[in-house]
Formats: structure tokens, C-alpha cells, sequence
């Protein structure tokens, strides 16, 4: 539930109206005199239909520069930034040679793998000169190694299911298992602020979709059943299956969703559940199994678990984790498993390196007191800032954290006024967050000192007090108590 | 002005085009935008406040009728085209009609319309031009009208 000032919410929408104004009428001018671009392509139809890019061009375009900020070094905890300018309003980009030494709040870094770590970086190298960087095939035909077969198994028991499957990508895993698992006939019930790759795979799948208020279990419900007892659209007849689809953290709200009370909904009305954990598998949870082990979720009760690995284990792609059927039926049938190249060998070394360091398995403490150390750090910088009067989302122990600015103003003018201090962060806007409610999100990691996080305070606090957003009441500094208290008796 | 702070519920529409509209402070801004262009017409022109009503009442005709059912589609590539069939009126809470935002909506050029002729003491020609504009607008927002294209204006190639 997020809290806006009524009046932010007014002067919002308002300058929202005046730049939708502005763009008109720049549109205006570009229709009528029409000379500027000639085109001799006749009977061509145009790229972009109608005004499909008119946010694209006069809304997004005019802050660019907060946007694809491009890197020069991993995404360790100070990570180095390379400066652009534009000799055109921003339509147009051009990189310098220069770079500057940022501190890093943006990159999904959650345990610090990002960088060259000392357990992981030899063996992904040994990889790297034994497997070469890509195994140019896909994995039915000449593209599973023994590092995949590996990985395969030390994801599942990582994650405590039976069996697993990876993929190259991501954001694929979502949107190509989905369209293997439920097909026209079947229904998918997916929360409203879930991520695009699960909304994609959902319209690709052809099931019809219906959406639940975000975090809502009690709607989920209502929802549930007024769609078991209406059935299929036209025909009324019982569903094929029901799919449930949540996100264990939600990365624009930093929220953990309610999943004991999802999973008893889904298990009264016989539905299967999805949960994508991109966020908080080796985030979160004790010995970082993700919000099943922090919510006290038995990882059988969910069907289908799924992840990514360039959050927290510092590589790239993704998985599945379900039952040995599951796993085998989709080996079968998911085209990001038949056609796609499968994920790089020295990536999945990462990841397995890195899932031994979380366990403890290389012999030292390091991946419990990562975890243990994202944990304060998070903890820290959330109340920190919450101190300071700055509205903060997200649930304790979650490391990412959204600083709400609201006005479309203050979005470039906080990204450029930290970047000016040395201090990146990632602000979002609309059409990624609904209209009213643009953020600036923080995401902590394992490898930041304290240092570090005060540095970052401090900056944040400057420039929100330049921005204008610290929309609650700072809590005043309590006094400090004496060390000798004089008791009255 | 003491805090006063709404609670912002993300709702189930999926077209990012009219989900700004079903959060807080849509209403009232709507309501001060049309209270400000009308002191910002006084003072530029210097002319009657009937005439200014007035003014406001077509240029907000003209401007409502463009956007709300004229243009079709939406400003992002993001959703494949779903709705470039549909204008923003037919888009608003998912089609489902005679919902609270539309009927705000609905009410607004009424009320607009009795403001202007009632401060224009009900002269002509401000007076058909005023009852013209708020009949083409309430037509256009009846149940009925949903996806019509009269004598196919505005209609898909």
C-alpha cells in the first residue's frame, strides 16, 4: 500500500498533461509542413503505426541520458560509469573516453558474485580454456556437457525438488516454458505486477488470462472461483488446468508475496502454482533458498519453481526446478531446450562455483556471512532511510528498495544529481511503474561496506532534500541516554 | 497544506494507456485544470466570464473528442496492437460500461455546458454552439455507441 500526498498525486498529473501537451503539439509541427523528412519509399508501410512511439519520442527521449547508462568494469560495489553528452536536447548520445568511479546501487548484484571472486573466477577460467566460451549447439543436439548435467543436479538439490532444467536466458525461461506447460482451454491467474516476461509467455501461450490484485490472496480467491464456476469462455466448459503465477519478490515494489496463503488458495481450488524467484533465490532465507525457506514454505508444496541466475549467483540464465516428470515432459517439448544454444560453460561454472560458496561447500564461511551480510545491509539502509523521511517500499530483509518520487521531474533531476556525486542509481518510470508512481530503486548488495552504505545516505539525503522528496516526517534524532542513569528511589 | 495522504492500489488493468485513470486525484485534477484554463482565458483575453466559459467549453470539446474518441490505439508499442482498434473511451475499465469513471466523465461536459449557457444568460450564437458541442460529446459516451463507427467515420481501413 503506497501512501501518496494528495497533493504530489495532483501536481503530478498535471505535469504528466503539460509534457503530453508539449508532445502534441511538437507532433503538430512535425505533421504539417512535412518537408524535414522526405521519404521516397512509396507505398511503404510505416515502421511504427499511428502513435505507438509518441511516449518513446517525446516523453522518454528527453531523459535519456538517465537511461542505458553504459559500464566500464563489472558491476562490483564501485563500478566506473562512462560519460556521455548530447549536442542535439538528448535525441542523440555520444560517449566520451572519460569515466568516473561510481558507487553502485543499481546493478542485481545481491551476494557480490558480480565481480572476480576469489573461489569462483579460477574455475570459471579452468572452464573457460577446457570448454571454450560457447558450446554453439543446443542442448539436444551437441550442447549438454557434463558442467550442465552438473548444474542441473546442484540447482535441484540446492533448491530441494527433485529435478531441474537451465537455460540459456532468463527472461526465455518465462516465456517459453509457459506456452509448453498450458495451451488454449487452460487458464493462467497471474498477479497484476508481475513481470513482462511472464505476461509474454502467458499471451504467447494461448490460455486465457485473467489478472488478481497485486498481494491480494482474498481476490486471488474471489477471482478463483468465479472463474472455476463460469469455466471457458463461450463454452462454460471446465477448465483444462489452472495455473497460478507469482513473483517471490517483486523487483519495482521490493515486497515478498504472501505465499503461504497463495499456496492454501491454490491447493483448496486444485490450481498449480508458478513461482519466479529471479529476485530472491540466494537473497533471501537463511541459508538463501529463496522466500519458500523465509516464509516457511515446503518447496514441495509449489509445482513449478523457477529462477534466474543474474541476480544473485553472477552469471546469466535461467531454470526450472518441479518434479522428474515435469523436468523430463519439458526436455521434450520446450523450444528453448530443443533449438536454443545452451548456456555458456564458463557461466554455468559460475554458477555452480557460486552455489558451493553459498552452501559452504568450498571449505569456507564466506557464503553465510554473505548472507548474513545482505541481510544488515539491507536492514540498515531501509530504516536509515526511513528515518530520513523518504518513502520506502518493500518488506523487511528484502534488498531491493524503491524511493518513491512520483512527480516526472524529479526522476532525471535525482539521477543526474547522484550521478554528480559519484553515486548511480537506477530510476524507473512509466509505462514500467503505473503513471502516478515513478521510483528510484536500490538494490544493496553483499560486497557494500558500511562505508559505502553511509556515503550513500548521505548523497541520497542531499539530493532528496534538493529534489523534494522526502514526503514523510523525518524522525528527529533520539537523544542519547546517559551511561549512568541516576535512579530515584 | 497539513499531509493529506491517499493509499495508491495498483489495479488489474493490464492497458497501461488508461490505468493512470483509475488511481487518485485523476478527478481532481481534471476539475482544477478546467478551473485554471478558465482564470488563464479571463485574464489573457479580458473578456466576459461568459464568453470565457464558453471558450472553455468548446476548446474542451474539441480537445476531449480528439483524444478520448478520435485517436485509436495506444502511445506505446509495448502491447502488439491489442487496441489499435479501439478508441480511449472504448479502452477505459476494460469496456465494461456505466462504471464510476464514465459516468464522472459523462457528467463533466453537462455540467460545463450549463455553467457556460447559464453565464452567457442563454444568447445565441453561444447557445447552439454550446448545445452542439455537449450533445456530440454525451452521444458519443452512450453504452450504445460502443465500437459504432456512424456511416463508417473513423473505421479501420
Amino acid at each position: 500500500m503506497i501512501a501518496v500526498p494528495y497533493l504530489t498525486a495532483l501536481t503530478t498529473y498535471f505535469s504528466y498533461g503539460l509534457l503530453f501537451v508539449f508532445g502534441q503539439i511538437r507532433d503538430l509541427f512535425r505533421k504539417i509542413p512535412g518537408c524535414c523528412r522526405s521519404t521516397n519509399l512509396q507505398g511503404y508501410a510505416p515502421i511504427c503505426f499511428g502513435n505507438e512511439d509518441f511516449y518513446t519520442r517525446r516523453l522518454y527521449l528527453r531523459i535519456q541520458d538517465c537511461f542505458e547508462r553504459p559500464i566500464s568494469s563489472a558491476p562490483d560495489a564501485w563500478f566506473d560509469v562512462v560519460e556521455r553528452y548530447s549536442n542535439d536536447n538528448n535525441k542523440t548520445l555520444k560517449r566520451t573516453t572519460k569515466i568516473t568511479k561510481c558507487l553502485n546501487l543499481g546493478s542485481y548484484n545481491y551476494l557480490g558474485f558480480a565481480a572476480s571472486d576469489e573461489y569462483c573466477t579460477p574455475r570459471v577460467i579452468e572452464s573457460l580454456k577446457k570448454f571454450s566460451p560457447s558450446n554453439c549447439s543446443a542442448r539436444a543436439d551437441g550442447g549438454t556437457t557434463t558442467l550442465h548435467n552438473e548444474l542441473e543436479k546442484s540447482i535441484a538439490n540446492f533448491i530441494r525438488k527433485p529435478a531441474a532444467i537451465v537455460f540459456g536466458m532468463g527472461y526465455v525461461t518465462n516465456s517459453a516454458i509457459l506456452p509448453v506447460l498450458i495451451g488454449k482451454g487452460g487458464l493462467i491467474i497471474s498477479d497484476s505486477l508481475n513481470h513482462n516476461s511472464i505476461v509474454n509467455g502467458a499471451r504467447g501461450s494461448g490460455a486465457t488470462i485473467r489478472v488478481f490484485l497485486h498481494n491480494t490472496p482474498s481476490h486471488l480467491e474471489e477471482v478463483l472461483r468465479e472463474q472455476i464456476v463460469e469455466g471457458q469462455p463461450r463454452t462454460h466448459r471446465p477448465w483444462k488446468k489452472i495455473i497460478v503465477i507469482v513473483e517471490g519478490i517483486y523487483s519495482m515494489e521490493g515486497e515478498l508475496c504472501k505465499l503461504p496463503e497463495i499456496i492454501a488458495i491454490s491447493k483448496k481450488y486444485k490450481a498449480y502454482t508458478y513461482l519466479d524467484e529471479a529476485h530472491s533465490i540466494g537473497a533471501v532465507g537463511k541459508t538463501g533458498r529463496g522466500v519458500c525457506e523465509l516464509l516457511g514454505v515446503d518447496p514441495a508444496d509449489v509445482d513449478i519453481l523457477m529462477g534466474t541466475f543474474t541476480k544473485s549467483f553472477g552469471s546469466c540464465g535461467g531454470y526450472i526446478a518441479g518434479s522428474q516428470e515435469l523436468i523430463q515432459y519439458l526436455k521434450y517439448t520446450c523450444p528453448a531446450h530443443l533449438y536454443a544454444t545452451s548456456i555458456s560453460p564458463p557461466a554455468a561454472e559460475q554458477i555452480i562455483s557460486a552455489i558451493k560458496v553459498i552452501l559452504g561447500e568450498d571449505g569456507s564461511t564466506r557464503g553465510a556471512k554473505k548472507l548474513a551480510q545482505i541481510r544488515e545491509n539491507s536492514n540498515f539502509f531501509r530504516s536509515e532511510l526511513q528515518k530520513m523521511g523518504f518513502e520506502v517500499l518493500g518488506d523487511h530483509d528484502s534488498p531491493v528498495m524503491p524511493i518513491m518520487l512520483y512527480n516526472p521531474a524529479k526522476i532525471p533531476a535525482f539521477s543526474r544529481g547522484c550521478l554528480e556525486q559519484n553515486v548511480a542509481v537506477v530510476t524507473v518510470a512509466f509505462p514500467a511503474t503505473p503513471l502516478l508512481l515513478a521510483r528510484a530503486r536500490i538494490c544493496i548488495s553483499a560486497s557494500h561496506s558500511k562505508e559505502d552504505l553511509i556515503k550513500g545516505l548521505e548523497v541520497i539525503s542531499q539530493v532528496g532534500d534538493l529534489v523534494g522528496i522526502k514526503y514523510f516526517p523525518a524522525e528527529p534524532n533520539k537523544p542519547q541516554l546517559d551511561e549512568k542513569t541516576v535512579k530515584l528511589d | 497544506m497539513a499531509n493529506y495522504y491517499v493509499k495508491a492500489v495498483p489495479s488489474t488493468d493490464l492497458n497501461k494507456n488508461t490505468e493512470w485513470f483509475t488511481y487518485p486525484g485523476v478527478w481532481t485534477t481534471y476539475i482544477l485544470i478546467l478551473f485554471f484554463s478558465w482564470l488563464l482565458i479571463l485574464s489573457i483575453f479580458g473578456c466576459t466570464p461568459g464568453m470565457a466559459w464558453t471558450i472553455i467549453n468548446l476548446s474542451h470539446f474539441v480537445v476531449t473528442y480528439h483524444f478520448f474518441h478520435w485517436m485509436k490505439g495506444t502511445p506505446f508499442a509495448d502491447d502488439q496492437g491489442i487496441y489499435n482498434r479501439l478508441t480511449w473511451w472504448e479502452q477505459i475499465d476494460s469496456g465494461k460500461q456505466l462504471t464510476r469513471n464514465r459516468k464522472f466523465l459523462t457528467v463533466v461536459p453537462v455540467v460545463l455546458y450549463l455553467i457556460a449557457s447559464h453565464t452567457t444568460d442563454y444568447q445565441h450564437p453561444m447557445l447552439f454552439l454550446n448545445t452542439l458541442a455537449v450533445i456530440v460529446l454525451v452521444v458519443a459516451k452512450f453504452p450504445n455507441m460502443h465500437k459504432v463507427r456512424i456511416f463508417g467515420i473513423n473505421g479501420d481501413q
